[in-house]
C-alpha cells in the first residue's frame, strides 16, 4: 500500500534519508533547513531511527564528522544552507576529492550581504566545480525520491562521490504537499548497504589517507574524479530508471523536457521555479507559439549531450537564472548552457536573472520571458544582455 | 621492571626514518604516544611538525604501520568524533587519535575540539605544544608565550616578540568536564607514559593530553640540549605538570623550589632580546598560575 503524506519540503526530505538509513547523522540547523534536523532529532527521540545522531557545534564540523564517518566505512547524511555551506566550503571540497559518497540535501538560500534568509540557488551553484554531484530538484515528491536515489547514485562503484540533492529555500521548504512515501522494504530493496574498499580507515586493513601528494599523482587523481562524474551521468539515468520501474515515478535523469518534441522558442529552468515556467509554456502554447522548457535536473555532471540534442534546430533559448555571477553579468546556468551549444549553428540566446533573496517569479513574469525569446529568435538577434525578471519595477 | 624496558618491549607504530630535525622531542613524544595505544589505532595527525615529517606519508609511502590520515588544520576532533561513533556503533573498541600541534589545537581547531569535549566523544587528543607554527619557520600561535621572538612577533625598535601571553589550553580542556586532561614532558617520560595509559583507558568521553615540547630549530638552541629545556621548564614552574581525572586536579610534579625563569628564558635565543619588565611578567604569570593550580587541587582533594 503506498503511504501518501501531506509534508513540506524538509519533512520530505527527512523521510527519504530516514528511509535510506544511514549510519550517521550530523547536521547543524540553520534557516530554511532547521525544521529537516528537528525531524531528525524526534525520530531518534521517538525510537524510529536508528541512525547515530551527533549535534556538532558548526556545519564545518557536521561535514568533518561525517568525513571521519564515511572514512570509517558507514552511510551518512547531512543538510545545510547558504552561510552554513560557506562555512562547509573546507571539509567540502575535500569529501568530493577523497570520492566519499556523502549525501548532503542544501536547502538553496541566498548568500548574504546584504542579509537574507530567503530562497535562491546562488549558495550552492557558487560550489559547482568542488566536485560534488549536484541534482536540482522541484517538487517535494522529488526531494523525497531523489534523495533516496543520491545514496544509489553517490555509492555506485563506478562513481564513489559526494552528491547533493538542492531544493528552494521556503518555496518547497516550508510548503506543504501531498507525498507518497514508499515502504520501507521496498526501500531497502532498492538500496544495498554500503561496503566502502577504496578507501577506509580500519586498523584491520591499515591504510594512510592523503599523504603529501606530488602534482602527477594529483593530475591521476583529477582525473579519475572527472572520468567518475562522465560515468555519473549514465548512472543517474540507470538509477533513475531503476526507481521509475519500481516505484513508479520517472523524472527522466539529467534533465526533463517538457513539450519539446516541436518547441521553437526554449526557456531552460532549474529547481522549483520551473513549475510557474510550466504553465507560462501552456499558456504561450493555447497562443499559438510553441514554447517549450527543459529543467535541468543535473548540473554536475552536466548534462552536455542531452542539451545540445535538445536545442540543436530551435529558434532561440532564454535561461531563466535566480542567481548571478558577478563579472559575467548573467546568472550562472546562462552561461553552462551557452558554452555547451558553443558548436551548435548560431542559436540565439537570452538571459534571465529575476526571483533573487525569495522574490517570486511569477507566471506573467515567465510569459514576459517567453515574449522576449520569441522577439530575439524572430530577429534572429543575439541579446546577451541580461533581462531582469522583476515584479515591482519601481523597487 | 623500569619503565624504560616496559616502553622498549612495545611495537613502534612509526616507520624509522622520519624526517623529524635534530633533537625533536615531539617525535619523540609521538613514537611514545603510539607504543602505548598500540596497533588498535586510528590516528589522525593534522598539518604541522609531525605531518610535516612524513609520519603519514609521501606520495605512496607511509611513515606509519597503522591507519592514518592528515585531518585539515581545523577539522581534527570532529573527523575524530565521526570516525569513533561509527566504531562505536558497529560494536568495534578502537583507539582514535589524534596527534595534533598547538596550532591545529589552540588555534584553527579549538571550536571542533571544543564541540566534541562538550558532547562527551570518546577520542583521545594529544596535543604537541612547541608554541608556535614550527613546521613553516615559527610563526606565532595563541601558544606561544610572552616576550618570545616568532617570525610574525618580531623584535624591532617599537616591539620585541609577543605581547600577550600563552593561552591557557590545559586548563581549558579541563573546565569542559573532560574525564581526562593531563600535562606532561618529555623530560618526565614515566609520568608521560603512565598518563598516555590513562587516556587509552578513557572510555566516557574525551581525553586530553597536553604535552610541552620544545623546538631545537625554532626556539634557538643546541639539539643535544632538547630534555634539559624540557626540564628548565617544568623546574621553572613555567609548563606545570599536573592531571584532572574525574574533576580532581592533582599536581604530579611538585616543584618545591623552583628555578628562576631566567635560567629557562634565557638557555635559548627566542627570549635573548627580553626585557627585565617582561621577566618580571612571566614570573608573576608564572606565579600565578601555580598558585592558581594549588587552589584546584586542594579545592578538589575529597
Amino acid at each position: 500500500m503506498k503511504q501518501r503524506k501531506v509534508v513540506d519540503g524538509n519533512h520530505a526530505a527527512a523521510l527519504g534519508a530516514l528511509l535510506s538509513k544511514p549510519d550517521v547523522v550530523a547536521a547543524y540547523p540553520i534557516t530554511p533547513q532547521t525544521p529537516l534536523v528537528q525531524h531528525f532529532s524526534q525520530y531518534v527521540a521517538n525510537g524510529v531511527m536508528d541512525s547515530t545522531i551527533v549535534e556538532p557545534e558548526s556545519e564545518h564540523s557536521a561535514m568533518s564528522i561525517l568525513t571521519g564517518s564515511s572514512l570509517a566505512g558507514g552511510r551518512t547524511f547531512t543538510a545545510t544552507s547558504s552561510q552554513g555551506l560557506a562555512l562547509m566550503y573546507e571539509p567540502y571540497f575535500r569529501v568530493s576529492t577523497m570520492r566519499l559518497p556523502i549525501v548532503m540535501d542544501i536547502v538553496n538560500r541566498e548568500m548574504i550581504s546584504p542579509q537574507s534568509v530567503w530562497g535562491g540557488p546562488q549558495d550552492s551553484l557558487t560550489l559547482r566545480d568542488a566536485g560534488w554531484i549536484q541534482i536540482y530538484v522541484e517538487d517535494n515528491q522529488e526531494i523525497l525520491d531523489m534523495t533516496i536515489q543520491a545514496f544509489k547514485i553517490a555509492e555506485h562503484k563506478d562513481v564513489l562521490l559526494p552528491v547533493n540533492i538542492c531544493y528552494d529555500g521556503f518555496y518547497l521548504s516550508h510548503m506543504t504537499e501531498g507525498v507518497y512515501v514508499p515502504e520501507q522494504d521496498e526501500v531497502t530493496e532498492f538500496l544495498p548497504p554500503y561496503r566502502p574498499t577504496h578507501v577506509k580507515l580500519d586498523p584491520e586493513e591499515p591504510m594512510a589517507v592523503d599523504p603529501l601528494t606530488p602534482g602527477n599523482y594529483l593530475q591521476y587523481y583529477r582525473e579519475l574524479h572527472m572520468q567518475a562524474m562522465d560515468e555519473a551521468k549514465r548512472v543517474i539515468k540507470e538509477v533513475n530508471d531503476e526507481f521509475a520501474k519500481k516505484f513508479g515515478r520517472d523524472y527522466f535523469g539529467l534533465v526533463e523536457p517538457y513539450r519539446m518534441d516541436d518547441a521553437e522558442f526554449v526557456l531552460v529552468t532549474l529547481g522549483s521555479l520551473t513549475g510557474s515556467a510550466r504553465v507560462a509554456v501552456d499558456l504561450a502554447r493555447e497562443k499559438g507559439v510553441k514554447a517549450g522548457l527543459i529543467k535541468i535536473r543535473s548540473l554536475r555532471p552536466f548534462p552536455l549531450e542531452e542539451i545540445k540534442e535538445l536545442l540543436k534546430d530551435r529558434k532561440a533559448v532564454g535561461v531563466v537564472d535566480r542567481n548571478v555571477s558577478f563579472g559575467w553579468h548573467t546568472g550562472i546556468v546562462y552561461q553552462e548552457i551557452k558554452s555547451a551549444i558553443s558548436d551548435l549553428d548560431t542559436v540565439p540566446t537570452v538571459p534571465f536573472v529575476g526571483g533573487l533573496g525569495g522574490e517570486d517569479l511569477t507566471t506573467e513574469l515567465m510569459s514576459d520571458a517567453i515574449d522576449h525569446v520569441v522577439k530575439a529568435g524572430k530577429n534572429s538577434q543575439i541579446e546577451n544582455k541580461t533581462i531582469w525578471l522583476i515584479n515591482d519595477k519601481g523597487r | 621492571m623500569s619503565v624504560a624496558e616496559n616502553i622498549a618491549k612495545l611495537d613502534d607504530m612509526v616507520g624509522p626514518g622520519v624526517t623529524a630535525c635534530l633533537g625533536c622531542n615531539a617525535e619523540l613524544s609521538m613514537r611514545m604516544a603510539l607504543k602505548v595505544f598500540g596497533s588498535n589505532t586510528i590516528v589522525g595527525i593534522p598539518p604541522g611538525c609531525m605531518g610535516g615529517v612524513q609520519s603519514v606519508g609521501w606520495a605512496d609511502k607511509t611513515g606509519m604501520k597503522i591507519p592514518v590520515f592528515f585531518p585539515l588544520l581545523d577539522n581534527t576532533a570532529s573527523m575524530l568524533a565521526g570516525i569513533k561513533k561509527y566504531y562505536e556503533r558497529v560494536g568495534r573498541d578502537v583507539n582514535v587519535v589524534a596527534f595534533a600541534g598547538d596550532g591545529a589545537t589552540v588555534d584553527a581547531g579549538f571550536q571542533a575540539l571544543s564541540g566534541a569535549a562538550e558532547r562527551g566523544d570518546n577520542i583521545i587528543y594529544v596535543c604537541y605544544d612547541n608554541e608556535g607554527y614550527m613546521n613553516t619557520g615559527f610563526q606565532r600561535s595563541s601558544s606561544t608565550a610572552l616576550g618570545s621572538w616568532t617570525s610574525t612577533t618580531p623584535v624591532g625598535s617599537s616591539t620585541k616578540g609577543k605581547v600577550s601571553h600563552k593561552k591557557d589550553m590545559p586548563m581549558i580542556m579541563a573546565m569542559h568536564d573532560i574525564p581526562y586532561m593531563a600535562t606532561a614532558s618529555p623530560a618526565y617520560m614515566p609520568d608521560m607514559i603512565k598518563k598516555l595509559e590513562k587516556a587509552k583507558n578513557v572510555k566516557n568521553g574525551l581525553a586530553y593530553v597536553h604535552i610541552y615540547n620544545t623546538c631545537a630549530t625554532g626556539w634557538g638552541y643546541e639539539s643535544e640540549r632538547s630534555i634539559e629545556i624540557c626540564r628548565k621548564g617544568v623546574q621553572s614552574r613555567f609548563t606545570p605538570i599536573y592531571e584532572f581525572e574525574n574533576g580532581k586536579f592533582s599536581l604530579n610534579i611538585n616543584i618545591k623550589k623552583p628555578i628562576p625563569i631566567e635560567d629557562f628564558l634565557f638557555s635559548m635565543k627566542k627570549y635573548k632580546h627580553i626585557s627585565e619588565d617582561q621577566v618580571k611578567d612571566l614570573q608573576r604569570y608564572t606565579d600565578e598560575k601555580w598558585e592558581n593550580l594549588l587552589m584546584l587541587c586542594n579545592a578538589t582533594d575529597k
